[in-house]
């Protein structure tokens, strides 16, 4: 017999667990590993995280979304973009879970999905850094930043703010202290790493 | 003694002085450093961040070629240190194929690490000309190098001293502080400076209340971060030094000042004041 649906608090939304809710903890962990599972929300990743004020699902909830299999909510937040990678999450979680192991894998998740990141410049600058890359072997600031600065969103952004003046200006400076290298150095292994990006699916 | 050397993209760019100033360090301690062959990059945090197959099969490409010299490889670059031992322990568990053959018994060793050993901070005592006296120092590690410890192998992750007992060998007085491994916002900042900004704004007030003169970083884009965000001017101005520039002013007399006008925040009336150049 279908039992039937818990009673919810009036003006409220009963939020559905994920149609594959339980199978979505399976899932990360036969991809990365982690056990979401072990997870009893003492907050201490969100406690140790240095951009928490900048994120809308902070860690410790981004692990309990994992749970209940909310891909939908987690791939659409600022928080898989703000991450620094800085790894405090993951050094301080007492049950040894990978919490950034773990929004590394969303954003990696949502890069491959059509989602439009939350984070446009963020996720952007990745991209461009990866076909700076493909382009000389090696990445040159010079040119990551030329290539980043030229891409229309961001110019537009950077000219109304003046920002890209201050950016000419740091860039110069920079130049007269030696510090920027206008010439690219090319790899000679450029066809090995196109080939590689063609196989893992990157262009 | 010989060691193969990743020095990573920065290297070339915004951190070629911290380049320059470890070819002198190492000639001076009698070890050749080895430059990787047509090395290339090690796909930072945007290969992780959009492909972690990527991330792993980048740095696989400079360590097949380093396994081949036979030597230990030495980085100075926090995000090559850990990319490179990221993927060599991914391919250990084999969990990505990849098209070059890795050794899984290629010892990667962070720089200031390897500079931090008993036999090598006795070497470094023996070569110190001129004792960095009356400098006072504090020591910032920042994320990459040490964390996750599955990964860096630090042990003292929370209280890393590495640099800290080299600053000291060269006669610094290093001073203790919280903030040795706090983020700095890392590549961040081009995409959301404001978070940059307050981020490392944030370890150089705590900086100044330690009373230091300036702060010793391995990292390039650490250094990066804490020298340009003092632009705006704000607050006492804190040299950012890279540990080997301070091996080179230790260790050569006269050192010779120029290197140093590659900083933003110019170290060099600091310096004279303390007698250093």
């Amino acid at each position: 017999m279908k039992q039937p649906d818990p009673p919810t608090a009036a003006g409220t939304e009963r939020r559905v667990i994920g149609e594959r809710g339980n199978l979505f903890p399976a899932r990360l962990q036969g991809e990365t590993g982690v056990d979401v599972g072990a997870c009893y929300q003492c907050e201490r990743c969100t406690n140790a995280c240095p951009v928490a004020g900048y994120m809308d699902i902070k860690p410790h909830q981004v692990i309990r979304y994992a749970q209940l299999g909310w891909r939908r909510e987690l791939m659409h937040s600022v928080t898989i973009w703000v991450c620094l990678s800085c790894e405090m999450c993951t050094t301080y979680c007492p049950n040894e879970i990978d919490v950034a192991e773990v929004i590394n894998h969303l954003r990696n998740m949502a890069a491959r999905s059509t989602i439009t990141p939350r984070e446009e410049d963020l996720a952007a600058f990745h991209h461009v850094f990866l076909h700076e890359l493909q382009r000389f072997g090696r990445v040159n600031e010079f040119w990551l930043m030329a290539a980043y600065n030229r891409r229309l969103s961001i110019l537009k952004n950077k000219l109304r703010d003046g920002s890209l003046v201050a950016d000419m200006r740091l860039g110069v400076s920079l130049w007269r202290r030696g510090r920027l290298k206008l010439v690219p150095h090319r790899s000679r292994a450029i066809q090995e790493i196109r080939r590689l990006y063609r196989k893992k699916g990157i262009t | 003694m010989k060691l193969s050397f990743y020095p990573g993209c920065s290297l070339e760019g915004m951190a070629n002085d911290y380049g320059r100033s470890i070819t002198h360090a190492f000639s001076d301690l009698d070890i050749e450093l080895v430059e990787i062959d047509d090395w290339s990059c090690c796909g930072s945090t945007a290969a992780h961040s959009l492909s972690e197959a990527m991330s792993v099969a980048l740095p696989a490409r400079n360590l097949a070629a380093a396994g081949k010299m036979g030597l230990d490889l030495v980085t100075p670059c926090a995000m090559c240190f850990n990319r490179l031992r990221f993927s060599q322990q991914a391919l250990e568990r084999e969990l990505y194929d990849v098209p070059w053959e890795v050794d899984g018994d290629l010892r990667v060793h962070d720089m200031t690490r390897y500079m931090a050993s008993e036999a090598m901070l006795r070497r470094i005592r023996n070569r110190v000309k001129r004792p960095l006296e009356g400098l006072k120092v504090i020591c910032y590690y920042g994320c990459q190098m040490v964390r996750p410890p599955k990964i860096t192998g630090y042990t003292d992750f929370e209280n890393p001293q590495t640099m800290d007992h080299i600053m000291q060998a060269l006669g610094a007085r290093v001073r203790d502080w919280s903030y040795k491994s706090t983020c700095c916002g890392a590549s961040i900042g081009i995409g959301r400076r404001d978070i940059r900004d307050s981020l490392s704004h944030r370890i150089l007030d705590k900086a100044r209340q330690t009373g230091a003169d300036a702060v010793v970083v391995s990292c390039p884009l650490c250094q990066a971060n804490l020298d340009t965000v003092q632009e705006d001017g704000a607050g006492r101005p804190l040299p950012i030094f890279y540990f080997t520039e301070l091996m080179q002013l230790a260790f050569r007399e006269p050192a010779g000042d120029d290197w140093f006008g590659t900083h933003l925040t110019d170290p060099r009336p600091l310096l004279r004041a303390r007698g250093l150049v």
